[in-house]
């Protein structure tokens, strides 16, 4: 049986152990703060490339192939990018991209798909090859404050696969960002991308671009070099835009759970601590009693 | 003599790099270096990595290197319209912010990647634009 010596040591580690996941909340909530400015950040660049797409679009005469647009014949492998955090105790943020992205994987090898992984964060790649999972591309060591340079290297990887022909299709799995405590597994295709047109289109909704469209309508501009070469550069940005924001919105994400799974952490610490403390009472009683019982019994015989 | 001046912009991923009067905004296009002034035709072109240049409002003698501030550009676009200039680049980083250390070992990956990728692969021309970045700041980290 634990003397009362053992169970007050349980209290001061719980106790710890409450402090260290108070303090880790605060970072995650200054973090989750952060990561949400950096959303917004992108907001004004993603909003300028795509104003600059529509009006390059206009002016060229025939929209050039352009191979990250086109889907390819044959569907034989497709790609899967999860999108998941370097570290852990963030409830369940990572495992579940996993179990979606092994989901996904089974859907796809059932129509008689390959599968090509792609990983970002340390705990997607590590468990991936856990599975025994070959991983065709693995990025991490950034997830707590992902750069654009990092979406641009996994852009710059999964585009050359797809235009070199070794994935046929991709998709990124994410977790996306809907408030500091929910985040929505989302699944986007990445490749081929929407067609222009399309693209185009579900851009007309987008604030305060109409009378922009009225101004800038007529220029005469002058393009260098010419529109279509300038389109070609514009389509592979779209793609690094894309993920870009996922890592950002993933990041969010993490931090959001991170702060939820800290503070019932903390909760559950409390909890302990109060089951302990009334242990520990116990204890203390039955320490006296029996102090009291021998005295009793010793006095018993003297007499 | 004072030039005119005009507004211009720095738009990156990462948010508003800068915004302000300048009387010449200096970088290079595909197609070679470019200085533009106030009054500028409209003009939409493509950046290439190189250091860019914006030479502010009472700068006198811009050559005197006075008022000028300066930034490591990667790949962008540069957008003139209604005497006002947009630069949209992926990067913009102040040359005191290089980080060269991290820029060689980066050079040196891309060179590897480029001199194992297939002749005419997607793959091969991305280590290239990788290689002319890295160069590209490299050299100004040396220049400043």
């Amino acid at each position: 049986m634990a003397t009362q010596k053992d169970v007050k040591n349980r209290i001061s580690s719980v106790k710890n152990i409450q402090k260290i996941t108070k303090a880790m909340e605060m970072v995650a909530a200054a973090r989750l703060r952060r990561a949400e400015q950096r959303i917004e950040h992108l907001r004004p660049y993603a909003q300028a490339i795509r104003r600059m797409t529509r009006r390059t679009v206009e002016a060229v005469e025939k929209i050039p192939s352009l191979p990250l647009l086109e889907s390819h014949d044959s569907e034989k492998r497709v790609g899967l990018l999860l999108i998941t955090g370097d570290r852990g105790l963030a409830g369940a943020f990572n495992s579940q991209i996993i179990r979606a992205g092994t989901r996904r994987a089974g859907e796809l090898e059932g129509e008689g798909k390959e599968i090509a992984w792609y990983a970002s964060g340390r705990r997607g790649v590590s468990s991936l090859t856990f599975r025994g999972h070959q991983v065709d591309g693995a990025w991490q060591g950034f997830t707590d404050r992902p750069a654009f340079s990092d979406a641009r290297d996994i852009a710059g990887d999964i585009a050359s696969q797809y235009i070199d022909g070794k994935v046929d299709r991709v998709e990124m799995i994410y977790n996306g960002y809907v408030s500091p405590l929910t985040q929505d597994v989302t699944t986007d295709v990445l490749l081929p991308l929407k067609a222009v047109e399309q693209l185009l289109e579900e851009d007309e909704d987008a604030e305060g671009e109409t009378e922009e469209r009225e101004s800038g309508h007529k220029t005469l501009w002058i393009y260098e070099p010419d529109p279509e070469e300038i389109l070609q550069r514009l389509v592979p940005d779209y793609i690094e835009i894309s993920i870009y924001r996922a890592l950002l919105e993933s990041t969010a994400s993490e931090h959001g759970a991170r702060m939820t799974a800290m503070r019932s952490a903390q909760e559950n610490a409390g909890e302990m601590i109060d089951d302990l403390t009334l242990e520990m009472n116990r204890q203390r009683q039955a320490e006296i009693t029996q102090e009291i019982m021998e005295v009793v019994a010793g006095a018993e015989g003297l007499s | 003599m004072a030039r005119s001046s005009f507004p211009a912009e720095v738009l990156t991923p990462e948010g508003q790099v800068w915004e302000g009067e300048v009387e010449m905004v200096s970088t290079r296009t595909l197609t070679g270096s470019i200085g533009v002034l106030a009054n500028h035709a409209p003009l939409m072109a493509m950046l290439e990595p190189t250091e860019l240049r914006l030479y502010k409002s009472g700068s006198d003698n811009p050559g005197a290197g006075g008022d000028v501030e300066r930034f490591a550009q990667g790949e962008g676009y540069l957008q003139v319209v209604d005497n006002s200039a947009l630069l949209i680049v992926e990067d913009a980083i102040r040359p005191e912010d290089i980080d060269r250390s991290a820029l060689e070992s980066r050079l040196k990956e891309a060179e590897q990647a480029r001199d194992s990728a297939d002749e005419d692969s997607e793959e091969r021309r991305r280590a290239e634009r990788d290689v002319a970045r890295a160069q590209a700041f490299l050299e100004i980290d040396s220049g400043s």
